[in-house]
């Protein structure tokens, strides 16, 4: 009897032309917004390379220790799912002068867009006159008539609608893959496409919740027309109005020092102040190589650079006092730039701490909405959301330790070969060690991604319990 | 005659659960926006009275417009500290919002958000109905079967219908407004009221547009279940789709670099100077300023090709996707406000200009200049520049789609079989 209905109900909506309109405009988007932005991939990934040799070129004439960050620091390459998912905009944001404002404007259009705004308006037209539709046309009092129960009639609207709601949404999804996979320049691999797979699965979770809403406002309603209206009450409610609002409330219920001022202070205190403290306790290593040595040393410090380049190799005593002072010196400013760099780190940490909370309650209001749990949930499985940033950040620490590694031993060479090495001097930095990024694994995404999956999973729990509820109390006539 | 269809249609409206329902949404929305808006604004402002330069700091900065509470725009994105470094080089302070990525992921929930989008589902949904409704109840041809012409009973309907919409936003939007207006934080004068009331009637003619579409709709429909659904995907093809696919498509149009490579151009361009002068044969104090003025240049010449580059994309995208309303409903209202693109890029300019009058000053060895610095001004640009940079365009196009949408009804209407 169940197939039964559900064949009835895939029947019915076929032939509507809700489902039609839908088919068409989900097809014709998908397959449009995947080909614009398989170009803006393209574009990206030249870009990105440009980069890459813009600074090995540099690095190969100009590079020296003072002056390596950030230019030595590693780069994000393109997103391998940026045809199909935007995810978190790029150059929106990166305290640029000329920081891109247009994303700020117009949100990019992606597959999420697909998902969140035309396939839950879908299913929320599939589902609003599911129940009290069929009370209105009489059809409802006729099948509760037979002998089928009212659970097998709610469970076969259920899977009958959801899977008329599938067969746009997946025919769009596959074309778009299809139009990936054909693409010789578009690297996917297994993995891409398994998380191509959960991301899907991930939209059918979300496609779901919204039938059900509609469902569950048909069965709580008599009429049509108003659980129409209602269904859309509640899905601007959660898609439009919620997930915008929870950063806002989040910023005002807890505040954090103003960014700003705190990277001042940061420069202030590893600048100026270190200059002074550096310049302090160098003075302090002169005074003390004045006492020891006299006129000569006087003598020494009115050389300049390149005079004391032939100087100190022509005379081993000048060069022995040359090398120890040089040494206590850049001891003096290393110990400043220690001092100055804990004061530093004390309240980066603090302003960090406090936008940690304040991102987490932001994170955890929205997650009062569905879209919000599927905005997280899709970012993060197609690794272009927050996860993948703070992925990026831990590997760029980490590479950031083997580079330090690498420099300081280079450097250590670099005097035993010329004593005359300082910051300032050239190194040939062609055989560091590469930066050579992997996606993080997809098992470990998709662990990050359960809770929010699992939210969503508990959104369609709550409304098929409703409607079943409903539903069983319903006066079909 | 006229005056009764109108009377009977708003009673209709006023009775409906559609009247209950969209009201509220509008209380809701409308409430909860400018109130987070206005806290936001507050932020925003304590931040600005926090970084205000001392004469000896050669930081431009803009306060944040009392109007970024309606529209909020890019005003956070114009409210960063500009400070002026070595050699013509600008550092940016970051937003306050840029430590918690979720406001990136999300739309800012302003009063522009609400009435391109919320508030245009509310026109399309009070419409959407007004005819097909009609013709499935019966009514419509009962009342076409006594002396009423038809272009009567639809400017009846329009006006009903569109009133029973529109008051109950304006009187709520002004009730917020006087709310907010209360705290000494935000004074308006005469010009931010005038800026004010042009908002409102632009987003009354955006909103006509949507209802005449919902109107047309429904006299192109045999049945309002149909009309439904045909005007919930045409609004989401134009307030969402084309908008935002016209500002990814015009970037097919017009190559940009990316940010980040010009920030790497930047940085090539400073380590490379200093890098040479440190090895270079001669170290006085006209070297230095050479180079600093190479790299004054070099920078100069690297924004002078980028902006162009960018304001073309701008252009473009505001050409493409100027075809749906509410884009160039969202230019209208951001430049109204002064947070749209046109003064940003006036922002970026004047920015400029104020570096060009303080970069050569004196530094100190971290790379501070230092001396006595004229304060930055800036003054947002007037409504009449405004009017004349586009201004009067977007709006000419909002009322030509108002146009188009009621005479495409009108002749829908004309045609329509009421039977």
């Amino acid at each position: 009897m169940l197939t039964t209905i559900i064949f009835k109900e895939i029947h019915d909506n076929i032939l509507n032309l809700r489902f039609i309109v839908g088919f068409i405009l989900c097809v014709l988007l998908t397959l449009s917004c995947v080909m614009i932005l398989t170009h803006d991939y393209r574009q990206e990934v030249k870009d990105y390379g440009t980069r890459i040799s813009q600074v090995d070129d540099f690095l190969g004439k100009y590079a020296h220790r003072n002056r390596l960050y950030p230019l030595i620091l590693p780069q994000k390459p393109p997103d391998a799912f940026r045809p199909l998912m935007v995810g978190i905009p790029r150059d929106a944001d990166l305290g640029s002068f000329d920081d891109n404002p247009l994303p700020a404007i117009f949100p990019p259009l992606d597959l999420m867009f697909i998902v969140t705004i035309i396939m839950s308006l879908l299913a929320i037209l599939f589902s609003y006159d599911a129940v009290s539709g069929e009370r209105e046309s009489g059809t409802l009092k006729l099948i509760s008539s037979n002998s089928v129960s009212r659970a097998s009639i709610l469970v076969g609207k259920w899977v009958g609608g959801t899977i008329s709601l599938l067969i746009p949404f997946l025919f769009s999804v596959l074309a778009g893959g299809l139009y990936i996979a054909i693409q010789p320049d578009l690297p996917w691999d297994t993995s891409a496409w398994l998380s191509f797979v959960m991301l899907v699965l991930a939209s059918v979770t979300f496609i779901s919740v919204f039938y059900l809403l509609g469902l569950f406002v048909s069965a709580v309603t008599r009429s049509a027309a108003v659980s129409i209206l209602s269904s859309i009450f509640l899905w601007v409610l959660l898609v439009l109005v919620l997930p915008n609002l929870s950063p806002f409330l989040a910023a005002q219920l807890k505040r954090i020092p103003s960014v700003n001022k705190v990277n001042r202070e940061v420069f202030h205190l590893t600048q100026e102040e270190r200059d002074e403290v550096g310049r302090k306790l160098s003075q302090q290593v002169r005074d003390k190589y004045q006492k020891q040595y006299g006129k000569p040393f006087e003598d020494y410090l009115a050389l300049a650079e390149n005079e004391i380049r032939a100087r100190v190799s022509a005379d081993p005593q000048l060069m022995a006092m040359h090398e120890s002072f040089r040494k206590e010196v850049d001891q003096a400013w290393e110990e400043a730039n220690r001092i100055q760099g804990e004061k530093a780190r004390k309240i980066q940490e603090d302003l960090k701490l406090k936008a940690e909370s304040q991102t987490r309650l932001a994170r955890q209001l929205a997650c009062l909405s569905p879209y919000a749990d599927y905005a997280f949930t899709a970012t993060d499985i197609s690794g272009t959301g927050m996860r993948s940033l703070r992925y990026f950040e831990g590997i760029t620490e980490e590479y950031s330790g083997v580079l330090w590694d690498y420099l300081q031993k280079k450097e250590v060479a670099a005097k035993a070969r010329d004593p005359l090495f300082d910051e300032n001097s050239f190194i040939d930095l062609g055989d560091r060690p590469r930066f050579e990024y992997r996606e993080e694994p997809l098992r470990a995404r998709l662990k990050g991604v359960l809770p929010y999956w699992g939210v969503l999973l508990v959104f369609n729990c709550i409304f098929f319990a409703g409607a079943f509820v409903a539903f069983i109390r319903y006066d079909v006539r | 005659m006229l005056g009764t269809i109108i009377r009977k249609e708003i009673q209709e409206n006023l009775f409906s659960y559609r009247f209950l329902v969209i009201t509220l949404l509008t209380v809701v929305l409308v409430f909860t926006s400018l109130l987070v808006m206005y806290r936001d604004y507050q932020l925003r402002l304590e931040n600005y009275e926090l970084l205000r330069p001392t004469s000896s700091q050669p930081v431009a900065i803009i306060p944040p417009s009392p109007l970024s509470i309606f529209i909020n725009g890019l005003d956070a994105n114009l409210g960063r500290g500009y400070e002026i470094r070595f050699g013509g080089t600008i550092m940016v302070g970051s937003k306050q919002q840029s430590v918690n990525t979720l406001f990136r992921m999300f739309t800012t929930p302003d009063l522009l958000y609400v009435v391109k989008a919320v508030m245009a589902l509310c026109a399309l949904l009070f419409a959407f109905n007004a005819i097909s409704g009609e013709k499935e109840s019966g009514t419509i041809r009962l009342l076409l079967a006594n002396r009423l012409g038809r272009t009567e009973l639809l400017i009846g309907k329009w006006i009903g219908g569109f009133a029973s919409l529109a008051v109950p936003f304006v009187l709520l939007v002004l009730v917020g407004t006087v709310l907010v207006t209360l705290s000494p934080q935000v004074q308006f004068g005469p010009d931010e009221w005038l800026r004010l009331s042009l908002l409102l009637a632009a987003a009354l003619v955006y909103l006509a547009v949507f209802y005449s579409l919902g109107v047309c709709i429904s006299a192109l429909c045999r049945r309002s279940a149909s009309a439904l659904v045909i005007s919930l995907f045409t609004w989401a093809v134009l307030v969402f789709v084309i908008p935002n696919l016209g500002n990814i498509f015009a970037r097919q149009l017009v190559e940009v670099p990316s940010v980040q490579s010009l920030e790497i151009r930047r940085q090539v361009i400073w380590i490379k100077e200093i890098f040479e002068f440190i090895h270079g044969q001669t170290r006085s104090r006209e070297e230095i300023q050479k180079r600093m003025a190479t790299i004054n240049s070099e920078n100069d010449r690297l924004i002078a090709d980028y902006r162009g580059l960018f304001n073309s994309l701008v252009d473009k995208t505001k050409e493409i996707s100027r075809i749906s309303p509410a884009a160039a409903y969202t230019f209208l209202a951001t430049d109204l406000a002064g947070t749209g693109l046109l003064e940003e890029r006036r922002a970026k300019q004047a920015v400029l200009e104020y570096k060009n009058l303080v970069w050569d000053k004196p530094t100190d060895s971290s790379g501070k200049i230092e001396g006595d610095f004229s304060a930055f001004s800036y003054q947002r640009s007037s409504l009449r520049e405004i009017m004349a940079q586009g201004g009067l365009i977007n709006l000419a196009i909002l009322l030509l789609f108002n146009t188009i949408a009621f005479s495409a009804a009108y002749v829908a209407f004309l045609r329509y079989d009421v039977r």
